[in-house]
């Protein structure tokens, strides 16, 4: 059974899961950033402060003792350097006090192999949708390829930042959400895309334009959210018709969006692909994503010494060799 | 059932992302009838808006870009109703297919080529939008056909011409990573014997462009 800790960016997360799966405790703390986004020292101190007690829980919620883990997973990359080793340190030291092996996990991988867990999916393409991260995910060649991403920001930071800046408090996709479905008219905003990446800066611009002209919230929520997720349908689409693969899985925070949801349902449908919307416990930055995919790696014969196990802030989805999947 | 430009004879060759393509017999020729059906799960304006935009973006630049020494498919007739393009059938098989039994030889002509399509287009202003291996056909002669004209710009500035290069390297890295380095290679060998040293400016802002919407 693993231990896995998360702590990439305003989350710190620890998971407990079995080698076959099962998730036994799943324990995160956000730390809400004030205005203007993670501050990451600030992130880092939240993470030492209580990471301690996130694990001892989590530990406690799977009912199990210590002495019965016995790997330990992190998040190795890629998220803020002071986030990263803050995590990685609590992770070596559970390692070597538990005389467990240590294992370095890709926290983007590691949000489309929980997926699958949960979905029983084998090969899908996944749309992972969060504050920091806007990409479309496939397997290809051993690795897992970025097929498709923002060229700018993230669709999560650009729904955060044009809520703070309409009045609403952080996280402000789930406001977003509930304004939206009160909207009536629709103002057309940049639609971007550019083969299989999309932009969202200058649709953000445009959005704030339109509050400072006095346009209805719900309506700019509205136009917001179709113009936004019409891009994410087309960029999905389009890696889906160009690898020709039968699952569409969709995760990260922003997942847990109901119109984009039927929105990616429609696309999978089109394509006579199966759709999957990862349930939002397992969907956010969370430990039980770094446990089961450290089993995963572990299992293929993937380990790390401590000495070499410092962080990779700039990992991306595809320098990892996924040894444990065929294709 | 929808009704296309009037044909009756007609078989699904392909789905697209955007499109069904149609093969048909009209004529007493094959013809490519390329539809861009209604999407049900989008905005009905924003979906309309597409359709219209990109189905008349795609006739008018087939027309361009063939003016510029690109071979692409000619436009017969276009349907505003059902959103419809009757163009030539190309026969041959996409570049991505024809890459996976290949010669690297026989590649890195096709590539360099393609990079020399690529350049004529930017040389004429025009980015194609969407230059993935499935958008190339590869004739019996062997020569390149450009499809799939419905993000294609004209006007085209330093930044949109390496956002298209930063696009052919993302699909060499995605689709064809055993063969990816030769591939991209001649790519830009191709490119720079058409734009010559007005592609290094292009060349550094793919290469920014690479590095930004990583993480934060
Ligand atoms: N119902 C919703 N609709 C749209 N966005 C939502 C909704 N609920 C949450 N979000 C957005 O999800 C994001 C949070 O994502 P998540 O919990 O995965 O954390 P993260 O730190 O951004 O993740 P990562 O490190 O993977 O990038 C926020 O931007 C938030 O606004
Ligand atoms: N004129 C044509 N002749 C032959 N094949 C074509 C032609 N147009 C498109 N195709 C085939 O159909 C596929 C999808 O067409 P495309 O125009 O790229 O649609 P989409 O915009 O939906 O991706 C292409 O990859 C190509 O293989
Ligand atoms: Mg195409």
């Amino acid at each position: 059974m693993c231990l896995g800790l998360e702590g990439t960016a305003h989350s710190f997360g620890a998971g407990v899961v079995t080698d076959d799966g099962k998730v036994l405790s799943n324990v995160w703390d956000m730390l809400s950033p004030r205005e203007g986004g993670i501050h990451p020292r600030e992130a880092s101190r939240h993470h030492a402060e209580l990471g301690p007690s996130i694990v001892k829980q989590a530990i406690e919620k799977a009912g199990v003792q210590p002495q019965d883990v016995d790997l330990i997973a992190f998040s190795r990359g890629p998220g803020l350097g002071p986030c990263l080793r803050v995590t990685a340190t609590i992770a070596r030291t559970l390692s070597l006090h538990l005389g467990v092996p240590l294992v370095g996990v890709n926290h983007c991988v590691a949000h489309v192999e929980i997926g699958c867990l949960e979905s029983g999916f084998q090969d899908p393409v996944t749309v992972y949708v969060s504050g920091g991260n806007t990409q479309i995910i496939a397997f290809a060649g051993q690795r897992f390829r970025t097929f498709g991403e923002t060229l700018d920001i993230a669709i999560g930071n650009m729904l955060d930042t044009l809520g703070r800046e309409i009045g609403m408090r952080f996280p402000a996709g789930p406001t977003i959400e509930r304004e939206a479905r009160r909207g009536e008219r629709y103002y057309q905003l940049p639609y971007s895309v550019k083969g299989m990446d999309l932009s969202y800066s200058g649709m953000l611009t445009a959005a704030k334009r339109l509050y400072q002209e006095g346009i209805p919230i719900p309506d700019i929520c509205h136009s917001v959210q179709e113009t936004a997720f019409g891009m994410l349908a087309e960029i999905a689409e389009r890696a889906i018709a160009h690898t020709k693969k039968r699952e569409l899985l969709l995760t990260g925070g922003v997942a847990r969006n109901n119109r984009l949801t039927e929105i990616l349902k429609g696309v999978a449908q089109r394509h006579s692909a199966r759709f999957h919307r990862v349930s939002p416990p397992l969907a956010g930055d969370q430990g039980a994503m770094i446990a089961w995919t450290g089993i995963l790696q572990f299992k293929a014969g993937d380990h790390l010494q401590v000495p070499e196990s410092h962080v990779l802030p700039k990992w991306r989805t595809d320098e990892q060799d996924i040894i444990w999947r065929r294709g | 059932m929808e009704e296309g430009v009037g044909v009756v004879n007609e078989e699904i060759w392909a789905l697209g992302a955007e499109s069904v393509i149609l093969r048909v017999r009209r004529w007493g020729r094959t013809l490519i009838e390329k539809r861009r059906r209604a999407k049900p799960y989008l905005l009905p304006e924003i979906d309309s808006l597409l359709r219209r935009q990109r189905t008349n973006r795609e006739c008018r630049m087939l027309n361009r870009v063939r003016r510029l020494g690109v071979r692409a498919p000619t436009v017969y007739a276009v349907d505003w109703s059902s959103y419809s393009i009757l163009m030539d059938f190309v026969q041959g098989e996409q570049l991505k297919v024809i890459a996976q039994t290949c010669s690297d030889d026989d590649l890195m002509d096709l590539c360099k080529e393609f990079g020399r399509m690529l350049g004529l287009l930017h040389t004429g202003g025009v980015v194609h939008g969407d230059p993935t291996t499935s958008n190339i056909i590869v004739d019996p002669q062997r020569r390149l056909w450009l499809v799939d004209f419905g993000l294609a710009e004209w006007n085209a500035t330093v930044e949109m011409m390496a956002v298209d290069l930063h696009l052919v390297r993302r699909t060499l890295e995605t689709t064809h990573w055993d063969r990816q380095e030769i591939m991209l290679d001649a790519v830009l060998q191709g490119y720079w014997d058409q734009m010559a040293s007005s592609a290094d400016e292009i060349l550094s802002r793919m290469e920014e462009i690479r590095e930004r919407g990583r993480y934060h």
